[in-house]
């Protein structure tokens, strides 16, 4: 316990030396929109915590997870995914109709009927067999439909990226969730940390190829995991609709893309 | 009897009206869409045969990647601000390590999602020289059974297709190594400093 108390009290400091990011002078107008845009002003200190997560998962959380993969079939794995997601239906409900989507909600509601008693608690989705498409949304993302902008990027310690948004929506998510209630109520939050601990160990081991190309290849993995990040979360908050044109290189003020390196002054915005 | 040839009127007028500018971009739409088919194909054909020895497949990749993408376009846009700021040198090189860059990462990566099968959903135009074609990757053995979206940007010039971006599953290829340039830039103070990594990074990955 001497020990613990000792390493966040270490780990505390650390934070707070890191500090906050240099803000370009205002008379740089390209790098005053680029620090805008990067929208990250305690970068130094989220580093520091994405180093302290990184280590934490190569030591704990990706040994299990990579274990979860060899241990159990995947047909198994697939049957968790399922109930897990399942469980987590009521919450994707009321999202749904704080976000006045009156027909994915009813959609989200017959789903969770129908697979948790037929599909034996979720354990199995064959309302998607039936053209119910599962969906998914959090608080996070009815807030953002409700106008509220996601914030400073934040790294928050174990749970990974986020941003102020975000954060208050998985807390919402947690406090509104029946089966918490349910386990708060009959006293067996044992079950409640069970359910989050088997999350935890399933989404990351469905995270394990991407994050193993991501290391990999990537120069700086910090930065990229920031802009995979913000651009998962506005496809999510769409729903997948987005067509944010805004992303691709530009191809009609181009002189030629034809192996040859032109001269001309090009304009590098998008 | 008078309605319905009013409707057929009104229906050939809809027609008329509409064809030339549909024609147009349905041209160009149909064209992007067996473009990335085509693209498709030879990627499974010469990538996804693991017995052949990977320095050949990398060699076949780099063929491909050259031919089927706007490197240079992607290249420089990636750099942003940046490119303009660069020496004609440093941009040379920042173009040629880019490559190697990409051929490194997407050799397996690209093999990967070719060899699962892609279904094309739908193709829609974004101005009369691009279309962004839509396709999913569906893995019926995966825990999540949900198709993974892949979009691919297709611009062209004149005769001249290239893939200009990767879509997956909202993420954009261009726009993540962007930002990730942008970063290392910022932290180094200079391309020269980005260069340094990405020879790094490059020759790292090449060992392997």
């Amino acid at each position: 316990m001497q020990f613990c108390s000792n390493f966040i009290a270490a780990f505390v400091v650390v934070l707070v030396l890191a500090g906050c990011a240099t803000k370009p002078p205002a008379s740089d107008k390209g790098a005053t929109q680029e620090y805008q845009e990067i929208n990250d002003p305690i970068e130094p200190t989220n580093r520091v915590i994405f180093e302290f997560n990184r280590a934490l998962d190569e030591v704990i959380l990706q040994p299990v997870a990579r274990a979860y993969r060899v241990v159990i079939p995947s047909w198994v794995r697939a049957r968790i995914t399922s109930a897990l997601d399942n469980l987590r239906a009521p919450v994707v409900f009321f999202n749904e109709l704080a976000q006045g989507e009156p027909k994915r909600a009813a959609s989200t509601l017959v789903r969770f009927g129908f697979n948790t008693t037929f599909g034996l608690a979720g354990l199995n989705d064959f309302a998607r067999e039936l053209g119910f498409e599962k969906t998914d949304e959090d608080f996070g993302q009815t807030l953002a439909i409700w106008g509220v902008g996601s914030g400073p990027y934040l790294m928050l310690p174990i749970f990974g990226p986020s941003n102020p948004r975000d954060a208050v929506g998985r807390v919402v998510d947690i406090v509104i969730d029946p089966f918490n209630m349910w386990t708060r109520n009959v006293d067996r939050e044992a079950l409640t940390y069970a359910r989050a601990g088997t999350e935890i160990v399933s989404t990351r081991e469905r995270l394990l190829d991407l994050t193993d190309d991501l290391e990999k290849s990537s120069l700086d993995l910090y930065a990229a995991v920031r802009s995979l990040y913000r651009q998962r979360r506005v496809n999510e908050i769409h729903n997948g609709h987005v067509d944010d044109l805004s992303t691709i290189p530009g191809v009609t003020n181009y002189p030629s893309w034809d192996n040859s390196i032109p001269n001309e002054e090009i304009s590098t915005k998008p | 009897m008078k309605r319905i040839r009013f409707s057929f009127c009104a229906l050939l007028a809809v027609l008329f009206f509409s064809m030339p500018l549909d024609a147009h971009a349905g041209e160009m739409d149909d064209k992007a869409t067996t473009f990335v088919q085509d693209l498709e194909k030879e990627a499974v054909s010469s990538l996804t045969d693991t017995s052949k020895p990977r320095q050949e497949r990398v060699d076949s990749f780099r063929t491909l990647f050259r031919d089927k993408f706007a490197v240079d376009v992607i290249g420089r846009w990636t750099l942003g601000r940046s490119w303009r700021k660069s020496s004609k040198e440093e941009q040379t090189e920042f173009l040629e390590l880019f490559e190697d860059l990409m051929v490194a990462t997407y050799v397996d990566r690209f093999a990967n999602y070719a060899g699962e099968g892609l279904k094309y959903t739908k193709t829609v135009p974004v101005d009369e020289n691009m279309s962004t074609v839509h396709t999913e990757i569906v893995r019926p053995d995966q825990a999540d059974a949900r198709p993974i979206s892949v979009l691919w940007r297709v611009g062209r010039q004149g005769e001249l297709y290239k893939v200009l971006d990767v879509v997956v599953q909202g993420a954009s290829m261009s726009l993540t190594l962007q930002k990730e340039f942008t970063a290392i830039v910022r932290n180094k103070g200079s391309v020269a400093g980005l260069l340094e990594e990405l020879r790094k990074k490059t020759a790292e990955l090449n060992q392997t």
